[in-house]
Order: structure tokens, then sequence, then C-alpha cells
């Protein structure tokens, strides 16, 4: 596998050596499949799942190709998607960003008998109107409420949603549960952060300031967590927060969970998605067998209770 | 065209009279006057500063005198902008040209003032027409091009300053004012646009040839108009005035003596 | 001049044409000239981009009716703002603000047809007529206050992405408003902006074998996608002017040296201001045909779209300072960069590497321009 590697690497700069050309698409002895994301190049979330699908790579043997728009643009997804499709791989995984974009990119390749599995963003209806085999995610909604009661159990009254990826809809939903969860109306409590850690900081602060009733922050992510646990440590106001609570892990978050910075963090528990993902599909297109019905990889809540595994193995495999 | 010369011969084309320009505290032009017949080279001379330049964009519209008229054709004018002085027949080459050395010979020649064939309701440059008129008036000033759609950036300088004066001609210009045309010119290429310049006087035109060389301007020049600090320091006919003496009068108030050690130099 | 009538102009030019067709005319040689063109470099470009994807993606089903179909479409949608832009560059001036013009466009059309209940056509005509305004707005600042349009779009990319964004979490609380295919309705509108044509003849095809046909019988490839069709005509259009127009003229003139053109009486304001509102208009094109055809509008539709169409534009021969340039080229440039963006896929390699690339071939693209445009003028 890892010659593989190396070689593909070889053919982006060496127009020189034609001869790998060939060899590039259809090296490996067994399938190829490709995964499309939705994540810009800059979401460094989207680590796990690589590595998870190097690992689904290794232990079935087959070649895995992952796709991401470069700048996060859904419409470019879609081209990406027709793209894999022209391949012909033996599968196609694909999230769910936007229903109405990529239904008809995915619908075309599963007319032409490429199986489809979901992942991650988009609800477990979407794929099932989509002709997907499954749905391997998160609800986000469902997510975002489960940390809205918590922050109300808190008792948070007045909170703030940092949203990093605010033209992804699946982030609106996450604060749109929360704000239902904790029974209030969603209006200027969602934040457009922007993915650059001082923007972040700097426009939170902000908030933070004029708003100083605000008594409950919810991050969407990494992305805009770790610049918010940054300020509360730089201001020593961690404490003023009856409830910070985060999507999803990394080093940073783990440790703000441990000095109890950050209350709980909701793992999706991304390296399911990937390695499932191939490893059904694997099975389905071996064996003809794929389960049943959807996989809810998440929410589960990360709390000081239950950190130790989870501090291993953060932002490589958790 | 041929009729109006005639009957407005002996009427200088254009008159400048008592011209001043002021900007803000800043006296540019103190009451300047000339005037520039048909059939003559009209030389302005003077040293950097002396109110050239100020002059030439008052003729050209590009400012209004603070004081003083001017007349075309007898008729006084009051130009807002440099296109209405090109409507009332007064073009001026600055030195910039107004060239674009990337686009074609053709498409300079005729820019602004397109040919235009209609084909239904569209209407296209008529190309054909503009190369065959751009190669047949560079040949009458003796400028052999090979293709009207080669870059202007090819000509030599002497070319381009040909071009620009044959654009100024073509599009009925009376009066052409000529900024510095051989400043960047070498000998043989000075030469070619002097030749040029003669030729458009035999057209029957107006010139005014603004330049601080006074070899040049003597070669060319029916008369002579020294500027120096925003004032006139006379007209003189050529036959009035020698080379050296043009010379001695435009380095006005400067020493004679450090003149003596330059003169061979200038 | 402009009063001799027309049948005799082209009488006295021929005869004019005659008389001075001149034996050194012979020497510049039929392949001279051609290298003259600024779209010579970027055709060299499409070869050298097709004969390297040909050997290393030959059999990927790039060049299968699919493949093609995948990256045409997308150098499609490319052409349309790299026409745009690139007549803007020629005209002397950037518009940064393309991109984000395609996300508001998209919100134009999207919201008053999903949450007003507009018709089709209606959102579309107001998407259109507001983009023209916002076209306007930028040209006139520009013009006006003299300022470079570099910084004027800047500012006019960060509001109208801002105003994308915060309208539509007005509106509708959500950053993507879907439901669009379902407003429309009967509409033509969709049919026009995101239908595909000629879809009897890939019928046909399909029947004679030249295409592959799907497990149901229908052809592996509809039909040629509406925004081929679009990218083509407004192209034409847009070389048309260029090429043989006053404006086309006054174009070059403008961007060549603006102060000049304004001597010699160009409408060198009016141009400008009309380019901008080109490139709004192209820009909407782009916005009408992608809301059609994927159904939804969202917030972060045409991101770094700006720069993608000015990339294009100067592979394919424009001059960054202005005055120089072709729409041809332009093309070449958008599908470069299209066979590029999607061919790289292809080959397998880690799309990690994909700028990598993009920015050595724009770099070599850029080179290369710049040896034949000195060649042209003889600048050395």
């Amino acid at each position: 596998m890892k010659t593989g590697i190396v070689r593909r690497l070889f053919l982006g700069a060496a127009l020189a050596l034609p001869m790998l050309g060939g060899a590039a698409v259809a090296q490996a002895d067994g399938e190829h499949f490709v995964f499309v994301s939705h994540s810009p190049d800059s979401d460094s979330w989207w680590n796990v799942i690589k590595n998870s699908l190097k690992d689904a790579e290794k232990d079935f043997g087959v070649k895995v190709d992952f796709r991401n728009p470069p700048n996060g643009d859904l419409a470019d997804m879609a081209r990406i998607i027709e793209q894999a499709t022209a391949q012909k791989p033996a599968g196609i995984i694909s999230t769910i960003a936007d229903y109405s974009v990529l239904e008809g990119p995915l619908k075309a390749a599963m007319a032409k008998g490429i199986p489809v599995i979901t992942v991650n963003s988009g609800t477990a209806a979407e794929s099932k109107k989509l002709g997907a085999l499954m749905h391997i995610g998160q609800p986000e909604y469902d997510a975002g409420k489960g940390a809205g009661e918590r922050a109300k159990a808190a008792g948070v009254t007045k909170f703030l949603c940092v949203n990093h990826y605010i033209t992804n809809n699946a982030s609106v939903e996450r604060c749109q549960g929360y704000a239902d969860g904790l029974g209030v109306k969603l209006g200027d409590q969602m934040v457009d952060s922007g993915m650059d850690p001082t923007d972040v900081y700097n426009r939170v602060k902000a908030y933070l300031t004029s708003h100083p009733d605000t008594d409950g922050i919810l991050t969407l992510g990494p992305n805009s967590a770790d610049p918010v646990i940054k300020l509360l440590k730089d201001t020593k106001s961690a404490s003023k927060y009856k409830s910070f609570i985060s999507f999803d892990l990394d080093a940073d978050i783990s440790n703000a969970i441990k000095d109890g910075t950050m209350e709980s963090a909701i793992d999706q528990q991304p390296y399911l998605q990937g390695y499932l993902s191939v490893a059904f599909l694997v099975k389905y297109v071996r064996l003809g067998v794929i389960p049943a019905n959807n996989v809810n990889t998440g929410p589960g809540f990360v709390t000081k209770a239950n950190i130790g595994l989870v501090e291993k193995y953060a932002g490589e495999y958790r | 065209m041929a009729a109006a010369e005639q009957t407005h011969q002996d009427r200088p084309l254009i008159e400048v009279k008592d011209v001043t320009k002021f900007f803000g505290p800043v006296v540019a032009l103190t009451g300047v006057s000339m005037t520039v017949n048909a059939r003559e080279v009209h030389c302005l001379l003077g040293d950097n500063g002396a109110g050239k330049s100020t002059l030439i964009k008052t003729l050209s519209g590009v400012y209004q005198p603070s004081e003083g008229e001017i007349r075309v054709e007898g008729a006084p004018a009051r130009f807002t902008n440099p296109r209405d002085a090109l409507d009332a027949g007064v073009a001026t080459v600055f030195q910039d040209l107004a060239m674009i050395p990337l686009l074609s010979i053709t498409r300079n020649f005729f820019m602004g003032r397109e040919p235009a064939k209609r084909k239904g309701p569209f209407a296209f440059i008529d190309m054909k027409h503009a190369d065959a008129v751009t190669r047949e008036e560079m040949k009458k000033i003796g400028i052999d091009i090979r293709d009207p759609q080669q870059a202007v950036g090819t000509l030599s300088g002497g070319e381009r300053q040909c071009v620009a004066i044959a654009r100024a001609v073509y599009f009925g210009a009376k009066v052409l004012i000529l900024d510095e045309p051989t400043s960047a010119l070498g000998v043989a290429q000075t030469s070619m646009v002097l030749k040029y310049v003669r030729q458009v006087r035999a057209r029957g035109l107006g010139v005014i040839f603004i330049t601080h060389n006074v070899r040049h301007a003597y070669a060319v020049g029916d008369r002579f108009t020294i500027l120096n600090r925003g004032k006139t320091m006379g007209t003189f006919a050529k036959s009035e005035i020698s080379l050296d003496a043009l010379q001695t009068m435009m380095a006005g108030d400067k020493e004679l003596q450090d003149l003596a050690e330059l003169e061979g130099t200038i | 001049m402009a009063d001799v009538p027309a049948a005799e102009k082209t009488a006295q030019s021929e005869q004019i044409l005659q008389k001075t067709r001149d034996e050194r005319m012979k020497r510049q040689t039929r392949g001279r000239k051609f290298l003259q063109h600024p779209e010579f470099g970027a055709l060299a470009g499409v070869i050298l981009v097709f004969i390297f994807f040909g050997v290393t993606a030959g059999d990927s089903g790039m060049f299968a009716p699919d493949g093609v179909l995948n990256w045409s479409t997308v150098s499609a949608q490319l052409i349309l703002i790299a026409c745009a832009a690139a007549l803007l560059m020629i005209g002397g001036e950037f518009d940064l603000s393309v991109g984000s013009m395609i996300g508001f466009a998209g919100m134009m059309i999207a919201i008053p047809m999903v949450y007003f209940g507009w018709s089709a056509l209606a959102s579309t005509l107001f998407a259109f007529a507001g983009a023209l305004a916002v076209g306007f707005l930028n040209g006139w600042i520009v013009v006006r206050t003299r300022l470079p349009s570099f910084i004027v779009t800047l500012a006019s990319l960060y509001i109208l992405r801002g105003l994308t964004i915060a309208l539509s979490i007005v509106f509708s609380n959500r950053t993507i408003v879907s439901g669009v295919k379902e407003a429309a309705g009967d509409s033509i509108i969709p049919a026009l902006f995101s239908g595909i044509a000629f879809r009897p003849l890939f019928v046909w095809f399909a029947e004679i074998g030249v295409f592959d046909k799907l497990a149901d019988g229908t052809p592996a490839v509809q039909g040629v996608p509406a925004v081929i069709l679009w990218a083509l005509g407004l192209a034409f259009i847009a070389h048309v002017i260029l090429t043989r127009t006053r404006v086309g003229n006054w174009i070059f003139a403008a961007g060549g040296d603006a102060n000049a053109a304004r001597n010699v009486g160009v409408p060198v304001t009016r141009v400008k201001i009309a380019l901008f509102m080109f490139t709004a208009f192209c820009a909407t094109v782009y916005a009408t045909n992608q809301i059609f055809e994927f159904g939804s509008a969202a917030s972060d539709r045409g991101l770094l779209k700006e720069f993608e169409a000015i990339i294009a534009a100067v592979i394919g021969g424009c001059l960054l300072t202005g005055g120089y340039g072709s729409i041809v080229g332009a093309c070449f440039g958008a599908l470069i960069f299209g066979v590029v963006q999607m061919g790289i896929l292809f080959t397998g390699v880690p799309n990690d590497w994909f700028r990598v690339f993009l920015g050595a071939m724009l770099l070599t693209a850029v080179l290369f321009n710049n040896m034949i445009r000195r060649r042209v003028t003889g600048e050395r």
C-alpha cells in the first residue's frame, strides 16, 4: 500500500513518467471506492475519517479515494460525485450536506449501478429518499437538542452558538436543536465566526463583551472550540459559564474537559463513519450483505468521567 | 473644405489673445498672445517650466483660460474638453501620443472614430476599410507598413509619432499642436518627423510645434515664439532672427557666460 | 468619412487594398500570424493538458461520454465568468465580487420563489435586475472615485457575501434555501437554464452504440446541459463585441490607456460601467444555471470563483495591466482549469496535490504568455 501512495504522489509532479498513469487507477487488487465529503481543505476534523479510511484500505485490501471540494462549495461537491461516477468505482460514500444539490448526482451514480452509502451530514430520511443503501451518522438536530437539554439542566438561560461553518445547514441545525432543547428562540445568539482562529477568538470576545449575561456556550467543532477555550483561559472567565459544550473532539477539547473549562463534548465517533461505510460496502460488493437499518454513531457525550481513552487518541482516531 | 480655405486664407486659423492661467495662487501664464496661420509652422520655444505645457493644454481644451480668449478662424472658442477642441479642428498630439502599443495600427488610427458597417440591427467595425485607409495614409507619408494589424508597439518612435500626426490630419484637423515630437528620437527619426511636418504644412494646415530644441525648430519653423516664465518674449519670423540669436533668447536671464561654455553641446 | 455610402466605401477600400498590397506582405507567413494571437499560449496549454491526461488517465473513464460531460460542464461554468473577467481585464479593471455575486444572485432567485411565492420568471428577472444594479454601482464607484477596482470590488465581495448569509438567515433561518425546483412548477425558466438539449440525438447515439446505456435503457449521457450552450453563446457574443464592434475597440482603448482614450473621444466611463454590469450579468447567469440544476441556493455558492475567473483569463493571455487579451483565450483558459481540476481526480492522485498542480500550471501559462507577448511587441 505504501508504494502505491508514493507512486501516486510522484504522478502529480512527474509529467515525464506517463507509464505510471494506468497503474495509479487500477493499482490495488481490491475494489476502488470514493469517499466524498463536503468539507473545505481547512477543516482538520476530517483527519480522523481519513485515518479510518486508511485502516479500512489496509484491513480489506481495497483503495479508497478521499475527495472534497477545496473551498467547501457544495456545487463543486456535486461535480466531484459526477466525476467519481464517470470513473465507475465499486462504491461511493458521500455526505448529504445539501439534499437538493446532491440528489441528482447521487441518483445518477446509482442509476449507473454504483452502490452508495451516505454518512455524516444529512438525515436517515434523506438517505432513504435518495435510495442509498444506508446512512451512518449522527442526527444533528437531536444532538444539538441533547446538548441544549444538558445546558438547561445546568441552569443556562442565555447562550452563544459559535458557528464556524455557517454555510452548512447541519451547523445551523445544531444551533437550532440547542435552542429548542433550552426552550428559547434562536436569534442573534448564533455567531458566524469564520474558520480562522484569530477571527473566531476576537468575534467571540466581542460578542461576550457586548452580551455579558450569556451563561452557556455551544461550539460546533474544534475550529470554533479551540479559540474559545483559549479565550476563556486568557480571561480566566471559564467559571462564569454554567455550560460550555462542543461538538466533536480534539486534543484541546479533551484537555478542556479534564480541567473543567468545558462541561462535555458531543462525540459522533467519526472513525466509525469512515471505517464502517467502507466495511459495509466491501461486504455488500463481495457478499451482497448489508445491515437493514441505519447506524447512529452519535451523539455520545464525553465528560470528565470517560475522558481517559478518548484522550489517548484525540485528533487521530477519536 | 477647399472653399473654406480660400475665404479664410488671410485670417489666422487660431488666435490666442492675452491668455492668463492661474492654478490657485500660482500664475502659469500671463498675457500670452500668438497667432497661427494656414500653411505655417509656428514654433513655441521655451525651457522647462516656461509654461509651454500649460499653453498647449489650454489650447487643446484640457484647461480653460482664467483670462483672455482663444479664437478659431475668427470666432471665439471655448473648449471645455479635448473633444470640443477636436471638433473645432484643433488636434493635439501629446507626448504620450494617445497610442496603445499592444493594439494594431488600424485600431489605434481609428480609436474613438471607428467606421461602422451595419448588418441588420448590428453595427460592426468596417475593418477592411479601416485597414485600407490606414495603409494608404501611412503610405502617403512614406511609411510602408507591412500589415496594418500589427501592433503599434512594433513601430519605431518616429513612425509612431507620424501615425499620431497622420491620424489627426486624416480626421480633419486644421491646426495641429505637436508637443515635443522630437524629444525622444534619434537623428534619422527626427528628420523623418520634421519632413512630415513640412508635408502637413504643404497641405494647408497650421502647425504649432513645441520644443526646447532650437535646431529642430529652426529646421521647420516659419515663425518662433519664445516663452519664458509664463510670458512671451516676442514672436519672430525666420528671416528676422538667426539660430544663435534664438538660442540666446531662449536662455533668457541666464548669464551669457554660462551659455557660451555650453553652447557647443546644446 | 461616416457619410460615405457603405457600398461605395467597400469598393473604395477594395481598390486601395489592391493598390497597396505590397510584396513585403508575403513574408508574413500564416504560422507567424497565428503565433501573434493572445490565445496561442492557452491553446498550446490545452493541448499539453489533454496529452498529459490522455496518458495518465486515458483508461479511467475521463474520456468516456459521462467523463467528458463532467469536465466540460465544469469548464463551461467557468467560461461564463471567465469571459466577463477577460472583458473587464482587457478594459483595465478587476471584479473580485464575481464569486459573491453568484451566491447573492442565487438567493435573489431562491428567496422570493420559496418564501414570497413569486413565479420563476419574476424572481429570475428580479435577480438579473438586482445584479445589474450592483454591477452599475461597482463600476460607478470605481470610475467616480478613481480608486483601484481591486479595492472597491473587494468591499463588494464582503458586502455581498455578508448579505447573502444575513438575508438567508433572516428569511429562512438557514443558509441553504431548498425547494426551488418545486416552487418553479412547470415554468419554462428551469428548462431554459438547466435543461438538457439534443436529447433525441443522444438517445440515438446510445441506440447505435456510440454511448453506453444504463440498466434502465436510458443513455449514459442524456444530452448537452444548458450551461454548456449558455457558455458558448455568451462567449461568442463577447468575442464578436470585442473584435468586431466599436465598443470592442473602446474596451481595448479604455484598458490600454484610459487617458489617451478619453483624449480621442472614447466614452471610457460608460464603457467601464457597462463592463462591470456585464460581469454581474454573467455571474447571475452562472447562478441561475446552478440554482435550477441543483434546486437550491446556498450562501457559500461561488466561493473564490472570482479568482478562478481571473486565472482563466490570465492563462488565456489577458494582461493583468489591461488593454490586451481575447475571449477565445479566456475560454481555453477555463477549459484548462476545468480539465485540470477534474482530470487530477481521474488520475487518482490525492487531491491534496490539486493546488500544487494548478499553481504550476498557472505559472507555466503566464511565463509562456509573457514570452509570446514580447515576441509580438518586439519588447526586449
